[in-house]
């Protein structure tokens, strides 16, 4: 998760290192998925520039973008963050003064072909002043010394009317006395749900690609779900669409007559691909899982993480990934070693984990199992039951161990 | 035709009557924010240049009148059209950084101008001898439960019967007996002015004490508290002039009342909070007792103001609710934003260790620091056509705002610096 006021004044530069300017601004699309679309950049002349978003390559302590790049237009219906939403009154349903927009909090989404970032709320607490003031981790050592924790408060992107913030008003969705802020650390678990609640509320005004799109990042308890759900040719169409071992992955954990209901209606070349994948294993992951992985708090340092790996783990063969569970044992993010050696000592990791969570279930057969570790290129993934909760990881070792055997065979 | 007439007549009787019961109605917050200029505080000043300069400085109140009125009225413009309060226009227009830094001066600068005005009060009560603590103490409980208990009209109310009793300073003026003649002919035309240091000091203090940063803050907060809307613009700027008027009208009688009697009697006069005693060999019982209750109800209404302005533009840079009709529930910050400011300048006033005239002359500088910077706000927000739309300032008005800032900028840092430097 990023902050508007960390990332405004980055320095910019191409992939070539050649210095572009300074971000200045970000225009987004004001809608349900406020998805970023361009960048303001100040440059070295001190003129604006408009970048569309799909000339980023990376952020961090700069901003890379692509050497060839295209200047682009504001279009109808998108925003700035600072011009339009920073530091502006949010008022209720009412009309009645709740509190002030203090920072904007962004998170980036990376799949294999696809870099994007979202607006997924609006920091209200005490905390976005102070980081606006750069004086946030002063503030939080000092209070640290009082044993006192401040963190921030937010309110989601789910609440707020996007249509209201084009006419100048940022107007919430509810009253004021149902106001609930929710910790940014918790903030992964919510937009899952809400994903979900949108998913099904947009179902039938969705087109098909986009729907195909949101099926794809969800947590896997929620695929199954939606396609038990939907009617059994909008299922086919979205399973037609998605990744083959997503897809067999969604068929194997509904029952065997919805899935043969739904297979009918896919296409015929899918289907043979599907029934091909289907029919390779039936071996259950159960027996190549381990227990040996470590669950953290979103709120924990990366100090107090690393604390913990040197008295938790020593006993482990294989330590890649770390996992984030929130207070209800719910799964919610995921990082590796290399990001927390990059952060701050004082950095909660809820601020850099991964909310996007590639999960498998242990109905997943080994195969699709590999097929996902191998297309996410991932150290390993996680087994998580219909509560979110965490039974095991499934390592890369396994998988080689497995392998092995299989090429020995 | 006797009863078209009869018509015409009800029919403008009628129309009066509505169009005055709309004006009653909208009537309160400039007249409120500008006779609250007249604080404690500001009583003790104008005592001081009384019996300093005598009806010569009577001049320097018929300018400060123009610049008070043009300055509020911009402020009230600028509430009625953007329904923002200065606060509000501040953070969202000029940043975080700024804000911050500019509500920081703000409570800073407050907690000054109301540590002069417990200490007029408590000067006042000592000289009368009432118990200081006591004093205070009361007025800290009264104004906490008139403010959280009461909603936005009976506050409204009880400040505008506080206004009425500045006249007792009328009274105390007629029984010094003064030169009428002189003393009005002081107003417009200037009459033995001395351009010495002191006079030029005199004057800026008279307009340091009317016109400040506070002032500029809570004109527009209490008009939006008000909930006026583009309709009443029109009044609250006739409201607006009025009230300019209406304050510096009591502001000449308190000077009058010095002028005549100790300017006449060539009495020096070490601090204005003690006018009250020392007028009573000349005005007489009544008059010094009147001048004495001037400046506690004087101090009360500017205490309870400037602590609202605090509040008010806290509520505003957090954007939270800040109104004097929100229950205590839900105005919980606001309410608490204005008990720690009433009582953290009590609590130092309190304290014997303090250096009354140091603390003054600080706040004094603040308050002088801070009004070019509110200036450069009102002016670039009035003059904003995207925010103001038709309503920005008139090309001439606007010649005349930027020369009046100017010459409340130029006299401030004048001050600042033959203050520091002499």
């Amino acid at each position: 998760m990023l902050y508007f006021s960390e990332l405004e004044g980055k320095r910019i530069y191409t992939e070539d290192r050649i210095e572009v300017g300074a971000l200045e601004d970000i225009i987004f699309v004001a809608s349900a998925n406020p998805v970023v679309s361009k960048l303001v950049i100040r440059t070295l002349k001190k003129t604006k520039l408009i970048l569309p978003f799909s000339y980023v390559l990376h952020i961090g302590i700069t901003i890379v973008i692509k050497k060839a790049y295209l200047i682009g237009e504001l279009t109808e219906n998108e925003l700035f963050i600072k011009k339009n939403l920073l530091d502006k009154q949010i008022i209720d349903i009412g009309g009645n003064k709740i509190v002030r927009v203090n920072d904007v909090s962004i998170q980036e989404k990376v799949t294999t072909n696809l870099y994007e970032l979202y607006i997924t709320g609006v920091d209200v607490g005490l905390l976005g002043v102070l980081r606006r003031l750069g004086i946030e981790s002063l503030v939080l050592r000092f209070l640290r010394i009082f044993n006192y924790n401040l963190t921030s408060d937010f309110l989601p992107w789910g609440d707020i009317q996007p249509l209201e913030l084009s006419r100048g008003k940022v107007k919430l969705k509810i009253t004021d006395n149902k106001l609930q802020n929710i910790r940014p650390e918790d903030l992964a678990d919510y937009l899952e749900q809400t994903n979900e609640k949108n998913v099904r509320k947009f179902l039938n005004i969705l087109d098909k690609n986009f729907s195909s799109e949101v099926v794809e990042n969800l947590n896997i308890n929620y695929q199954r779900d939606l396609i038990q759900y939907w009617e059994p040719k909008k299922s086919a169409s979205v399973i037609e669409s998605i990744q083959p071992d997503e897809a067999v992955d969604i068929l194997l954990a509904i029952s065997k007559k919805k899935r043969d209901e739904i297979l009918s209606l896919v296409n015929e070349k899918t289907k043979k691909e599907l029934m091909h994948l289907i029919g390779l294993s039936r071996t259950s992951i159960g027996r190549f899982i381990t227990s040996e992985y470590l669950t953290v708090s979103p709120i924990d340092t990366t100090r107090k993480v690393i604390d913990q790996i040197k008295k938790e783990t020593r006993e482990f063969s294989f330590i890649a990934a770390i996992y984030v569970v929130n207070t209800d044992k719910q799964l919610v993010g995921v990082f590796n070693l290399h990001d927390l050696l990059l952060n701050e000592w004082d950095t909660p990791v809820y601020k850099f984990m991964v909310q996007n969570l590639i999960e498998i279930r242990i109905t997943t057969p080994i195969e699709i199992a590999i097929r996902k570790i191998l297309r996410y290129r991932l150290p390993a993934l996680p087994v998580v039951d219909k509560d979110k909760h965490i039974l095991g990881i499934l390592t890369f070792d396994h998988i080689t161990e497995y392998m092995t055997k299989r090429l020995d065979n | 035709m006797n009863t078209l007439f009869d018509k015409r007549v009800v029919s403008f009787f009628y129309r009066f009557r509505t169009s005055f019961l709309i004006s009653l109605s909208i009537f309160g917050p400039a007249t409120i924010t500008a006779m609250a200029d007249n604080d404690a505080a500001g009583v003790a000043t104008y005592s001081l240049v009384g019996a300093k300069f005598g009806y010569s400085i009577l001049f320097v109140l018929l300018i400060i009148t123009f610049l008070l009125a043009i300055t509020q009225e911009m402020g009230v413009r600028i509430a009625i059209v953007t329904g923002k309060g200065l606060g509000d226009i501040i953070r969202e227009r000029f940043g975080v950084k700024m804000a911050v830094l500019v509500f920081t001066s703000l409570f800073i600068a407050n907690t000054g101008t109301l540590i002069a005005n417990f200490a007029a009060i408590k000067i006042t009560g000592s000289l009368f001898n009432l118990p200081a603590l006591v004093l205070i103490l009361l007025i800290i409980i009264a104004s906490f439960l008139f403010v959280v208990k009461g909603n936005y009209r009976t506050n409204q109310n009880i400040f505008l019967i506080s206004a009425l009793f500045y006249i007792c300073y009328i009274v105390s003026a007629f029984k010094a007996k003064p030169d009428w003649g002189l003393a009005l002919t002081s107003v417009v035309i200037p009459r033995n002015l001395t351009f010495s240091r002191d006079f030029v000091f005199a004057s800026i203090a008279v307009l340091g004490t009317t016109i400040t940063p506070w002032g500029q803050f809570f004109v527009q907060s209490y008009v939006l508290d008000k909930k006026l809307t583009i309709k009443n613009l029109r009044f609250s700027q006739v409201e607006t002039y009025f009230g300019a008027f209406i304050t510096n009208f009591f502001s000449f009688f308190m000077i009058v009342a010095t002028a005549a009697t100790l300017f006449a009697y060539k009495i020096p006069l070490v601090s204005g909070e003690q006018a009250a005693l020392a007028i009573k060999p000349f005005a007489g019982e009544l008059a010094s007792t009147l001048f004495g209750f001037g400046i506690f109800n004087a101090g009360f209404m500017g205490i309870v103001v400037i602590s609202l302005t605090t509040a008010y533009a806290f509520s505003e840079f957090f954007g939270f609710e800040g109104s004097l009709d929100a229950p205590f529930t839900k105005g919980g910050l606001f309410y608490g934003i204005f008990l720690f400011q009433l009582i953290i300048p009590a609590l130092i006033v309190m304290s014997p260790s303090i250096s009354l005239f140091t603390i003054v002359f600080f706040t004094q500088s603040l308050n002088g620091i801070l009004l070019p910077v509110m200036f450069f706000f009102l002016l670039q927000t009035s003059n904003n056509k995207e925010i103001m739309g038709k309503y920005i300032n008139k090309r001439w008005y606007n010649y005349f705002a930027v020369i009046a800032s100017a010459v409340i900028v130029v006299a401030v840092i004048f001050t600042i610096v033959a203050n520091l430097f002499f």
